[in-house]
């Protein structure tokens, strides 16, 4: 790539080289020819190197006076010409130099290199994200820097302007290019040894699925997290082998079903997520008849959840499109729709959720809803991220914006891959093993307790793993003492063993360790750095496992 | 046939004539070679240098470089020439032969340049 910025910077110079050249020739030679007088009076031929000096002098204004003998006037009226030949054919050749600068194609060229040379100094695994918007962004500030480094290949040059205002640190290397060009790819690192995978999450199906095509095909070590809105289009990447669909309408469906029928098991995953660890009364979903308004994608997904809860719904046929064109607004509740509510038995059901593409028609569904029926529970759709203020502003129940839960998913199946187990292996429990263990946690680790993910071996628990590779045998219990009094326990719950294939729920404080063990436990801050203490330093570990200060 | 073909043609073996014609020559006397032809081969060089740029085949590359080692060459007699005239104040044998065989060195590079250029014109199937 760096020749082709040399080739561009070469082409463009040629005309002022050739300016600055030729002007150069003429007035050397004609104060060569030009006879002179030197300080005594006698004739004097300038020598080439006499006028070549003086030229060079002239010409780029520097002007050391007249030399090597003061010119007489023949030789002055050439210079007077030279001064106005030369002058502009230099300053020519440095304004076509500057004007070069801003030449956009080699600013594109440079722009590539400077790209290139950033992707590969990067030495971390690193994920590529095609296409910045909200979920991307949302992604980048949780992702970048932690264990993974982040790559941007973004077709609109706007939205790279957006991200380079971001100031992400470490940096996130972005460049414009349209994501399904295998070259763009090639250029973003996806042939790199540390490239750990490639995340595309567009909205249109076909692109996604042309993406995962192409990337597989390139490399196939790779982890190709893509998103897919349609039963075909995930089978179809199932097919592909890919194991990271992302289907966000699946993810609601499913939520829908576990928040009615195990809402225990609900609160552990949404915890996974960030939320509290605590069931709200808002959260809880209500029992009785649901209303759906708005068939889309959405809308069938929730219905598909609710069928399979088994619970009594109505679901309402709504084109926003035509719904917008035949009433110019976007107000939901004339008396046509009230009567609309009315048919849909409001009055009667415990529950609305508002599924259309518009947000402001959500807003007013739910809003008119509350008006016939109070003590609705409300739940609604949220298109657009900007628009969420006012959403959390009108106190509805459930927001579901499929932005976000995409963007949580896929954060949580790259940085968190044993939470993503752990949902996986609860929703095969029932409601009162999760509600066990939702009060286990409450009583050892507090109200609201986060939950952290480390593996054993040097890098992670160094003095543990010396430990055992000088064959001592530690098992879980031995380390969840109190490195201020180890006949104290530290608040810890070990909640997943990960050995190889096998995962152990719940693992028991009896079982012993191995080398590359990886274990999600739930804790506070201040004592799972204990517990890193404990691991990480052979003193505090010796302790811990009760080995007196003098043996 | 195009214009930049032709003019850029004529510089490349005029820069070679001109380089000959201060060349030729007993090396031994320096009147027998002419200052003027000396500048008018460097400029000529420099011109057959510039119109060489940006290029990207692999005979534009060669023929770049032959053209940037005849213009060293050339500037190098062009420089001993001064340095013996001004500061040695003495152009004798030794640094006239000097000045010319430079120049010699020179001509092998934009002969080798213009039977590169003949060679890709006989080759050129129009």
């Amino acid at each position: 790539m760096n020749e082709q910025i040399i080739w561009i910077i070469l082409k463009r110079l040629r005309t002022p080289f050739l300016v600055i050249i030729v002007t150069f020739a003429i007035s050397i030679l004609g104060l060569v020819l030009i006879p002179g007088t030197d300080g005594n009076g006698n004739p004097y031929q300038m020598t080439f190197f006499d006028a070549f000096y003086f030229v060079t002098y002239m010409a780029s204004t520097i002007g050391f006076g007249e030399a090597p003998y003061t010119f007489n006037y023949e030789q002055r009226m050439w210079v007077s010409f030279a001064i106005y030949f030369t002058v502009i054919g230099w300053f020519y050749g440095i304004g076509a130099i500057v004007s070069l600068i801003q030449d956009d194609a080699l600013r594109k060229a440079l722009s590539r290199n400077s790209f290139l040379n950033q992707v590969k100094r990067i030495n971390q695994p690193f994920y590529i994200i095609l296409g910045y918007n909200g979920i991307t962004k949302s992604i980048i500030d949780r992702l970048n820097g932690k264990d993974y480094r982040i790559v941007v290949l973004e077709k609109d040059e706007e939205k790279i302007d957006e991200l380079i205002l971001e100031n992400f640190y470490p940096n996130v290397p972005a460049f414009v290019g349209d994501a399904t060009n295998q070259k763009m790819l090639k250029i973003a690192g996806i042939h790199q040894k540390n490239c750990a995978g490639i995340i595309s999450l567009f909205g249109d199906d076909m692109v996604n699925s042309k993406i995962a095509t192409i990337s597989q095909l390139l490399n196939k070590k790779i982890d190709i997290i893509v998103k897919a809105t349609s039963k075909q289009q995930v089978e179809h990447f199932k097919s592909m082998n890919l194991k990271h669909v992302k289907n966000p309408f699946d993810i609601i469906s499913k939520r829908i079903y576990y928040g009615i029928t195990a809402p225990h098991i609900w609160l552990l995953e949404m915890w996974m997520y960030g939320h509290v660890l605590k069931l709200k009364n808002r959260d809880k979903f209500p029992k009785g008849r649901y209303i759906i308004y708005g068939n889309g994608r959405l809308g069938t997904a929730i219905e598909e959840g609710l069928k399979k809860a088994g619970v009594e719904y109505v679901i309402q046929d709504f084109d926003t499109k035509k719904y917008i064109k035949r009433k110019n607004t976007t107000i939901f509740g004339d008396e046509e729709d009230m009567a609309s509510l009315e048919k849909l038995q409001v009055k009667e059901s415990v529950c609305i959720i508002a599924a259309t593409q518009n947000d402001l028609i959500n807003l007013t569904i739910i809003n008119r809803a509350k008006q016939l029926n109070p003590d609705i529970s409300t739940m609604a759709r949220e298109n657009s991220l900007d628009d969420l203020n006012i959403f959390q502003a009108s106190k509805i129940n459930k927001i579901y914006v499929v932005e976000r839960i995409l963007a949580d998913a896929t954060y949580n199946y790259i940085a968190r891959p044993l939470a993503d187990l752990f949902i996986m292996e609860a929703r095969k429990k029932d409601d009162t093993w999760a509600e066990v263990i939702i009060n286990m946690l409450h009583n050892i680790t507090g109200k609201n307790p986060t939950y952290f993910e480390t593996k054993i071996d040097d890098a992670h628990a160094y003095a543990l793993t010396r430990k055992l590779s000088e064959g001592e045998q530690i098992t879980l219990s031995n380390l969840r003492r109190s490195r201020e009094n180890r006949e104290e326990l530290l608040h810890i719950v070990y909640l997943l063993l990960k050995r190889g294939e096998e995962i152990y729920l719940m693992p028991n404080g009896s079982m012993p360790l191995q080398l590359g063990d990886e274990l999600l436990i739930v804790s506070d801050e201040e004592n799972y750095d204990d517990f890193e203490y404990i691991v990480n330093n052979i003193y505090e570990l010796e302790y811990v496992l009760g080995f007196s200060a003098n043996s | 046939m195009n214009m930049h073909k032709i003019i850029s043609g004529s510089f490349f073996i005029l820069a070679m004539t001109v380089n000959f014609g201060f060349f030729y020559g007993d090396p031994t006397i320096l009147i027998e070679h002419s200052s003027y032809e000396l500048f008018a081969a460097i400029v000529v060089n420099l011109i057959a240098t510039v119109l060489k740029l940006g290029d990207r085949t692999q005979l534009g590359a060669v023929l770049l470089a032959t053209s940037i080692v005849a213009d060293i060459q050339l500037i190098a007699s062009a420089t001993v020439w001064a340095f013996a005239e001004y500061i040695v104040k003495d152009v004798g044998t030794e640094a006239a032969t000097a000045i010319v065989s430079l120049s010699g060195g020179a001509l092998l590079a934009n002969i080798v340049s213009v039977i590169l250029f003949i060679a890709d014109t006989i080759k050129s199937k129009r």
